[in-house]
This record gives structure tokens, C-alpha cells and sequence, in this order.
């Protein structure tokens, strides 16, 4: 069945998204949108995706749990897991590894944890947005090695990609390469490239999935309540199209 | 030195002159914006290629007075709009960073280095 997969969407934890941009508004407008797969990939934490859980539960979507980590080079990778225990596992060892700088939201962002209904939680007080003192293998590694899909964010972008901060793509446990246009060979290393919205704004959802071909049981529409369990068969799968190449990206889908 | 001095003295063109003309006494030379964050000073001036908004944000926390964007590389306009919120003066040049920071290291040094 084809499905609209987005791996990369930010909520109102990433000092640079909109307030508007919560778990809840953000699954709504995919869903009306048309997404089946969705994953929620804050700057360095997962303090949103319970939130997260609950509302792809609300939505019928299927939720994929996921961290954009930023490698002491200021290289992105998205970090995308099956189950929220892991996410939550893998977000808590990389804010352990965030700087301790001074943080004004006034200057940054803010950084907003919010629960399914919109009510504030927390406000974390170290900038999300800084470079973690992970390089970028060994932040790859410790993402792969926890079971994660790891697909270096926007390749071909001029800022935060191993192109604008490495200037190539070095070997490593990478599941496929995001891209904003049709990347370079160089740049992909014979991987998938798949294309991802990056949402920061409700307008930018949905904006870039890529297409895939899934079985029905893993997309069908979910009933209100819980997500853990789509998780694990939903990520092996996609790991599989992903290892095959088979999927489309948004500047090769058809019209 | 004042904001404005930075042109003529560095070999630049001011991209962005909505800025506060404060003194300047120091400067920075970094293409990793963690490291800005961390190691600039306030009052500063930024050199670097990195030619987008975040590093207005970085230099707005900061507290840096100018940037100088090296090696002929393009400010877009969503980062000259932050620029001239922040009141932060942007200046272009087709030199690399080792060039810029030696002249502004001639210009800024104690009378006795």
C-alpha cells in the first residue's frame, strides 16, 4: 500500500519551531494531510514524544520515535527508534552530552514540553540547539547500536549537513541519506536518499514525505489509544524498503 | 575602532547598516557556532563563513557587534532581516578569515603586543 512516510518534524521543544507546533497540532495536520508515517525529531531531546505516542494514537497515525542529534562538527542525523522506552533511553544519554551554555529564550527560542493536550509541562533550561560533544561517528555509532534507523539530515544543505561541515559523507551505520533536492553520488554513498519536511512551522508539514510501499497491516487506519505497538515491525520494515531502495523521494514522485 | 571603521580597515562592504556604531575591541575567527556561544566576547567582532540566520541568533546572545562574512560567501536576506533586528552590523568580503582576523588583529592589538 502506497504510504506517505516523514521522518523529520520538529515540535515546540525545538528552540527554532513555532510555539504552534504541538505533538498534537502537528499529528492532526498530518494526518489531515495524509501522512501514515510520522516521526517526531526534536533538536537532541525526546521530551515531546510521549506526547507524541499519544497523539499518532488519537490520529490513527503511525508514530516512528525520533531525535535530530547534532555531532560536535554541527553535523544533523536523525535518529529514528521503534519504541518510545527507546527514544526516551537514547534522549537522556544525549543531554547528558549537551554544553552547559547560557540559554535565553528570548535570544534562542523557547523550548516548550508539552503533554497531549497542550498543557505546559517543563521548560528545559539547557539550549537543545548546541553541538553535543559526541563526534559524528561516534554519535552515528551509538545510534545504530541502540537499534535506531541513522540517516544523516539534509545532506545537501549548506548549514548543519556533512557537506557544509565535513565536506563528504565518511563511512558509517547509515540506513539511507535525507535530502532537500536529488543529492550527488558522492553525498549517498549508493544509500537511499529520501526527502523529509524538517517542519518547524504547521505550513511545512507534510511539505516533503517520500512514498513507500508497505503492507496494508502496518498502515492501516490505527483505533484511538495506544502506539508502542506498531513500532518495532513498522521499523524493520521501513529498514528493509530503505536497504532496497525502494521508496520515492519527493523530487522523483510521480504527479 | 567603531562598527564603522570596520569597513575601510578590513577591505569590506557593509551588507547591513541598520547597526548600533558601538566601539569594538576584540574579535572572534570561528566556523562552528557552539564555539562562538561558548568562547566570544561581547562587543566582539565575528569572522566566519557561516552565512545564515542562526548565526545572527549566536551573535545576538553573544552580544557581538559586527560579522564578516569571508571568501565571497552570500548573506541571504532572512539573515540580514535578523541582522538588522538585532541591530548587528554584516560586512562581506571575497578575503578568506586568516586575511580578515590579521588585519583585524593589526588594527585591535595593544599598543605593546
Amino acid at each position: 500500500m502506497r504510504t506517505l512516510v516523514d521522518l523529520h518534524n520538529h515540535s515546540c521543544l525545538s528552540p527554532c519551531a513555532s510555539l504552534e507546533m504541538s505533538p498534537s497540532a502537528l499529528c492532526r495536520i498530518a494526518r489531515e494531510r495524509g501522512l501514515g508515517v510520522l516521526a517526531l525529531t526534536d533538536h537532541n531531546s525526546a521530551r515531546n514524544c510521549p506526547a507524541f505516542a499519544e497523539a499518532c494514537g488519537r490520529e490513527g497515525l503511525a508514530p516512528l520515535f525520533g531525535i535530530e542529534a547534532c555531532s560536535v562538527e554541527e553535523v544533523h542525523v536523525l535518529c529514528i527508534f521503534e519504541t518510545l522506552d527507546e527514544v526516551l533511553d537514547f534522549g537522556a544519554y544525549l543531554e547528558e552530552r549537551l554544553p552547559t551554555l547560557p540559554y535565553d529564550p528570548a535570544k534562542l527560542g523557547d523550548q516548550v514540553v508539552v503533554d497531549v493536550d497542550e498543557n505546559v509541562l517543563e521548560l528545559p533550561q539547557r539550549y537543545l540547539g548546541a553541538a553535543l560533544s559526541l563526534g559524528f561517528g561516534e554519535l552515528c555509532r551509538a545510534a545504530a547500536d541502540r537499534g535506531a534507523l541513522v540517516i544523516p539530515a539534509h545532506v545537501d544543505r549548506g548549514m548543519f549537513s556533512v557537506s557544509s561541515q565535513l565536506g563528504f559523507l565518511p563511512p558509517g551505520p547509515y540506513d539511507a541519506v535525507e535530502a532537500v533536492r536529488r543529492p550527488a553520488a558522492a553525498l549517498t554513498r549508493g544509500l537511499a536518499a529520501v526527502s523529509g519536511s524538517d517542519a518547524h512551522y504547521p505550513g511545512q508539514i507534510a511539505a516533503r514525505p517520500f512514498v513507500v510501499d508497505m503492507p496494508e497491516e502496518l498502515t492501516a487506519p490505527r483505533p484511538r489509544g495506544g502506539s508502542e505497538r506498531f513500532g518495532p515491525a513498522l521499523l524493520g520494515a521501513l529498514r528493509g524498503k530503505l536497504g532496497l531502495r525502494e521508496v520515492r523521494a519527493a523530487w522523483e514522485r510521480e504527479a | 575602532m567603531r562598527v564603522s571603521e570596520l569597513a575601510s580597515i578590513i577591505g569590506c562592504e557593509c551588507v547591513q547598516e541598520e547597526y548600533a556604531d558601538g566601539s569594538v575591541d576584540s574579535g572572534y575567527t570561528s566556523d562552528l557556532l557552539s564555539d562562538v556561544m561558548a568562547n566570544a566576547a561581547s562587543g566582539g567582532v565575528l569572522v566566519t563563513i557561516q552565512a545564515h540566520r542562526n548565526t545572527i541568533a549566536v551573535a545576538s546572545l553573544v552580544g557581538l557587534a559586527a560579522v564578516v562574512i569571508c571568501n565571497d560567501r552570500l548573506p541571504p536576506e532572512d539573515m540580514l532581516e535578523a541582522a538588522r533586528a538585532e541591530r548587528i552590523a554584516v560586512f562581506r568580503t571575497g578575503l578568506s578569515q586568516f586575511e580578515v582576523s590579521g588585519r583585524l588583529w593589526i588594527a585591535l592589538r595593544p599598543r605593546d603586543a
